[in-house]
């Protein structure tokens, strides 16, 4: 086994040894859709936004995606930047520790991804199932980029946490059918993905623009989490 | 309070001065929160229940303001007690082998949450005050006072027995859950429904709801709730740190 693969295993078993973790990353997604999706639509109605029925239950699995993920990347960066300084000083190179901890990020992201998924089609069914599961991903691997670059600016858990918070609740308030207010604050880093599911969730198809704009926002997204990751665990001689 | 005592709050605020993002985020979290949510509700009759039985017809807009500040404090006193906690157990127990007492190390760390929580119940009340005025200010400036220090050292004990990434992933979803729909008026008939009193933010949210639209106090029980969450989660978590940080033999 290549040592690049091998250190991108043990990223991913670090946060899934902890059997709580674990008991989280798969709970906390099927919970946050169950119980969430009841109430999302009469948010949105007092808000001024127009979403409503299977689009809040739709929406309600990409939140929990993406703060889920943001966090974990967040505390990917944060916590194991000696670890990582040391592997790329041992002889993996900064850029292999990168790709290999950007490699457990989308493991887990896709592991969140597809519980909040399954739940969602449990629940209330969605009418286009692949583009509601690429959408829900795409919330997961751009907050993957937002926790990673919180996490290379920021080394303290407690300031890392709430900016994660902060930018969710930015996104969260701005989000697309969520309020009739516009302004700058409307682009929020999960409105494309979010523009993507809630079609999904109301059975209609995306035009083309829109999956170029998801497949953009994730790429932008998982250049910036190698960058965070890359800075991290270059050495600093 | 001892020298030492003294000593060791004063090194618990000396590092929370070196962190002015910190401070800033403590601010900003909740001004944001509680500015942004009043700004972009709509005016939509609502008519909610009050303690005592009694009724009142009100808009989302306003509603949403006082019930945002409870949330905003819930969660960011839980995440400060959460790191808090975690830093008390990986720093403490060196004080207590230096010679500290380990009621010494712990009142200091429990001063530091506590005015961090105070900081952050200011900041939403004054923010909340700019959009809405409540019927009665003492009911429900306490009721904000108690959601932080009910939350704060429930973050605590999460912090004690989870890793950092869980407890985070479980104040987020215990606050939204309890805070953020169960005792919400916004949502179902406006109402706390029959398992609201088990989750910990019953009494408090009650107790503010009281004080947002009425006058006179009909929170009695709520609010002697409250204050029994209160006391048991501050015991649960002096016990806890005194024992973690205490050196065996």
């Amino acid at each position: 086994m290549s040592a690049f693969a091998l250190a991108g295993g043990s990223f991913v078993r670090v946060h899934l040894r902890a059997r709580l973790t674990l008991v989280m990353l798969v709970l906390i997604p099927a919970f946050f859709v169950l119980i969430f999706a009841s109430v999302l639509g009469q948010f949105a109605k007092a808000l001024g936004g127009t979403m409503a029925g299977e689009a809040t239950s739709a929406i309600s699995a990409g939140w929990a995606a993406a703060f889920l993920c943001g966090a974990l990347a967040f505390f990917q960066v944060s916590s194991s930047r000696g670890a990582d300084r040391r592997l790329a000083a041992a002889g993996l190179g900064a850029l292999r520790v990168a790709l290999a901890r950007i490699a457990a990020a989308i493991v887990l992201g896709i592991v969140v991804s597809a519980v909040a998924f399954a739940t969602l089609w449990a629940r209330s069914g969605i009418a286009h199932p692949a583009h509601a599961a690429a959408a829900i991903l795409a919330f997961a691997l751009v907050y993957v980029g937002v926790g990673a670059l919180i996490g290379s600016l920021v080394a303290g858990p407690l300031e890392g946490s709430l900016l994660v918070v902060l930018v969710f609740a930015v996104d969260v308030f701005s989000g697309p059918s969520m309020t009739s207010s516009g302004g700058v604050l409307s682009y929020g880093p999960s409105r494309d993905a979010a523009t993507l599911l809630i079609a999904a969730g109301t059975g209609h198809g995306s035009p083309g623009g829109d999956w170029l704009a998801v497949a953009a926002s994730v790429l932008v997204a998982l250049a910036v989490a190698l960058g965070a990751f890359w800075l991290a665990a270059r050495s600093r001689a | 309070m001892s020298a030492r005592a003294w000593t060791a709050t004063a090194m618990g605020f000396r590092e929370q001065r070196r962190r002015p993002l910190l401070l800033i985020l403590l601010i900003v979290v909740p001004a944001y929160v509680v500015t942004r949510s009043i700004a972009i509700t709509e005016p939509t009759p609502r008519r909610i229940g009050l303690p005592g039985g009694g009724t009142v017809l009100t808009t989302m807009k306003e509603l949403h303001g006082a019930i945002m500040a409870g949330t905003a404090i819930a969660f960011v006193a839980g995440l400060c007690g959460v790191f808090v906690m975690h830093a008390a157990l990986a720093g403490d127990r060196r004080l207590v082998l230096a010679g500290f007492r380990p009621g010494e190390a712990v009142r200091a760390r429990l001063v530091v949450l506590a005015v961090d929580a105070v900081l952050v119940v200011a900041v939403s009340l004054l923010v909340t005050a700019l959009y809405f005025t409540p019927a009665s200010w003492p009911p429900f400036a306490a009721a904000a006072a108690l959601i932080g220090l009910i939350y704060a050292p429930l973050g605590a004990l999460l912090g004690a027995v989870l890793d950092k990434l869980s407890a985070t992933y479980l104040m987020l979803f215990v606050v939204m859950t309890d805070i953020g729909i169960v005792q919400n008026p916004m949502f179902g008939d406006g109402t706390p429904g029959r398992l609201a009193p088990l989750l910990p933010a019953y009494g408090p949210t009650r107790v503010m709801v009281d004080g947002a639209y009425s006058a006179p106090f009909h929170a009695t029980g709520p609010l002697l709730l409250s204050l029994a969450w209160t006391g048991a989660l501050l015991l649960a978590v002096a016990l806890l740190l005194r024992r973690a940080v205490a050196t065996r033999g």
